[in-house]
């Protein structure tokens, strides 16, 4: 038997590892818990509990949605790729990125939730869909994209798990006829998932870039940036779950792997400097007016998270990729790996700040804030800082999503059986 | 707008004439003129707008911007002070952003050109608001706080977690009224009428002025003329 019964067993006995199991998944449960009273707390209150007012109408909610579409893009754009380009090398990542990937999109759909007003009425979104609006579409491509990434992650793991005489196998077999139908069904698969993987994230960039109200965000560069910053945050995620499941022996691979997924990263980290660098310059030059939103972001009240993303998001992570021998340690690959997960997160973060503290009309006294305020209820900023609730409640759907990958790495074999050992 | 028994039919006779809308085509399309010559930015629109639609505390769906940098704080220009409000509501844009990208269709045209919320659709994701330019939407962040808590508006309040809006006094144009901003302006800064009626005089106002920014393409409703003439002090 190799990693099908064993529950994260390190190098420790198989007792000590399973109360350590046990603590880490209450732990979860619990949080996942408080998540929801702390839902149930906004629900009952509204959304005044929140620090979003109508000078901020969106906060951490959204900001979490589009981390984890792209940290769920990424997965899956790094699985195919491996399947499409016949690199053969990402193999033993592959079951691990798509369950990532289905993990990480699904927890995008649910961050949605809290986000709205009348979170009960959220099946209108189905019965009365506009057409014309970027977030039905997005909407509808999140459950397609659902459902292909779980597709994906049973027909991957499908045949070890008939071999284990699993009940998820749905009563499938292990005959060359069923063997050689998931190998055409994979490629088939991969040509679909491809593709709704770059649809997914262009579109949830078109829900922000196709406002003109939004001067920051209405560019054409959105859709490539959005697909950039994906493929750094979910291969970086794909590194970190798969040195850490490889410690846990629930995989395995070479450190070769490794250095490889490393320089990938760092080809990626490019991209993403150059359309952000690019998008800046063009942004700016005009001067004056327009670049209003830009000078802020590099001067003003949000500035130091902006050099944040520069610096300790790509810079930092760069360097430490792109020369071979710190390439070659996997901690000093796994620190890049953290670091540009959260460059991307701040990156997001900057989107959301900069395109909506600008308003277009910006006479004195500014918009109605919402909320009865002791002195003026106008303002024309507003200092987004999100409230304990917004903290719990984005806490409980991690610790959820957590509770999920925990499962299914207990419940699939994450690592291919070697045939003769049938 | 969800319903309530019309208070309007109740108004005094001669409220009733000096608000009545004039003369308009079979199939209007309302709009709205506003001065800023005439208008002086002692917020009386402002006001009683928020009596007459009940608008909570902290929200405001109409509201007098100063052009300049700070609220009634002459600017200079050319060697002269001046001073110039510039009166914000919701435009009721032809080519609505708001439309185009409320998930549910919560807030929709009308066939008189109106752009209508329905509160009970609503699922108060506030895309409308991001999507709108102008900043004239506003959110119920919380359980809406009044000064009374007794109704005072013309209309039924609004829920808990939907976005609201000017509504051009809709309940008011259902029975032949101009809206109350149009109603209360004490220099007649707003003249309110059929955009579809060539003859009207906000027709022919429309044609002289202005759009707030023109370059997005939103085809407002309200139209703007600009002040023109320079108080010396
Ligand atoms: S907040 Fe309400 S009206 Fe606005 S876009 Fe969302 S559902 Fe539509």
């Amino acid at each position: 038997m190799t990693a099908g019964t064993l529950p994260l067993a390190g190098r420790r006995s198989p007792r000590r590892s399973f109360s350590r199991l046990a603590v880490w998944v209450l732990a979860l449960c619990a949080l996942t818990v408080v998540g929801l009273a702390a839902f149930a707390y906004q629900v009952a209150n509204g959304l005044t509990v929140t620090g979003m007012r109508n000078t901020m109408m969106w906060g951490q909610y959204i900001l979490f949605f589009m981390f984890f579409v792209g940290l769920s893009a990424g997965g899956l754009i790094v699985a195919s790729a491996g399947r499409l380009f016949g690199v053969a090398a990402f193999k033993p990542i592959t079951r691990l990125a798509v369950l990532e990937a289905t993990v990480a999109v699904m927890l995008a759909g649910i961050f949605i939730l809290p986000d709205l007003g009348r979170p009960e009425r959220v099946l209108n979104i189905l019965l009365h869909a506009n057409r014309t609006s970027p977030m039905v579409w997005d909407i509808s491509i999140v459950i397609t994209y659902t459902l292909l990434s779980m597709t994906y992650v049973w027909l991957y793991t499908r045949a070890d798990l008939a071999r284990g005489g699993s009940p998820l196998a749905l009563g499938t077999g292990t005959s060359p006829r069923e063997m050689a139908r998931d190998e055409r069904l994979k490629s088939g698969l991969a040509w679909v998932a491809l593709p709704s993987a770059i649809l997914l994230h262009s579109i949830t960039a078109w829900i922000f870039g196709l406002q003109i109200s939004r001067t920051f965000w209405h560019s054409a560069i959105m859709a490539p940036l959005f697909i950039a910053s994906a493929l750094v945050s979910g291969l970086a995620l794909v590194i970190l779950l798969a040195l850490l499941l490889r410690r846990f022996r629930r995989i395995e691979f070479e450190n070769d792997l490794i250095r490889y997924l490393g320089a990938l990263l760092a080809v990626f980290l490019v991209v993403e400097g150059f359309l952000v660098g690019s998008e800046l310059l063009t942004a700016a030059y005009p001067g004056a007016e327009e670049a209003g939103p830009i000078l802020r972001l590099l001067t003003g009240n949000y500035a130091l998270l902006f050099w944040t993303e520069i610096i300790v998001g790509l810079v930092v992570p760069f360097v430490i990729l792109a020369v071979r021998r710190t390439r070659s340690r996997p901690g000093l690959v796994a620190l890049a790996a953290v670091l540009a997960v959260a460059g991307i997160f701040v990156h997001r973060l900057n989107l959301m700040l900069s395109g909506l503290s600008y308003v277009r009309i910006g006479l004195p006294p500014g918009v109605s804030v919402g909320t009865a305020m002791p002195a003026s209820s106008f303002a024309s900023f507003h200092w987004y800082v999100p409230t304990v609730v917004e903290w719990l409640v984005v806490l409980g759907v991690l610790a959820f999503g957590a509770l999920l990958f925990t499962i299914a790495v207990l419940v699939l074999p994450l690592r291919e059986r070697e045939p003769h050992a049938h | 707008m969800p319903d309530k028994v019309s208070p309007i039919k109740a108004l005094p006779p001669a409220s009733r004439t000096y608000g009545a809308i004039g003369p308009h085509s079979e199939r209007p399309h309302w709009g709205m003129v506003i001065d800023q010559e005439r208008c002086t930015g002692c917020w009386s629109c402002a006001v009683i707008c928020k009596s007459e639609n009940d608008v909570p505390l902290g929200a405001w769906w109409n509201r007098v911007l100063t052009e300049g940098e700070a609220v009634d704080q002459p600017k200079e220009e050319h060697g002269h002070l001046g001073m110039d409000w510039l009166p914000l509501t919701c435009q009721h844009c032809e080519n609505a952003p708001c439309v185009k990208v409320c998930p549910v269709q919560a807030t929709y045209h009308r066939d008189d050109g109106l752009v209508m919320m329905d509160y009970e659709r609503c699922i108060g994701c506030r895309y409308c608001m991001i999507a709108c330019p102008y900043g004239v939407r506003v959110f119920n962040w919380g359980q809406p706080e009044r000064p009374t808590p007794h109704e005072t508006g013309m209309v039924a309040a609004r829920p808990l977690g939907t976005v609201e809006k000017c509504s051009m006094c809709v309940h008011r144009i259902d029975e032949g009224q101009v809206p109350s901003c149009v109603w209360s302006c004490p220099s007649q800064a707003r003249i309110f009428g059929d955009l579809n009626d060539p003859a009207s005089r906000v027709s022919r106002l429309a044609h002289e002025g202005r759009v707030l920014l023109e370059e997005s393409g939103t085809k407002p409703s309200v139209f703007y003329l600009k002040p023109r003439r320079k108080r010396e002090l």
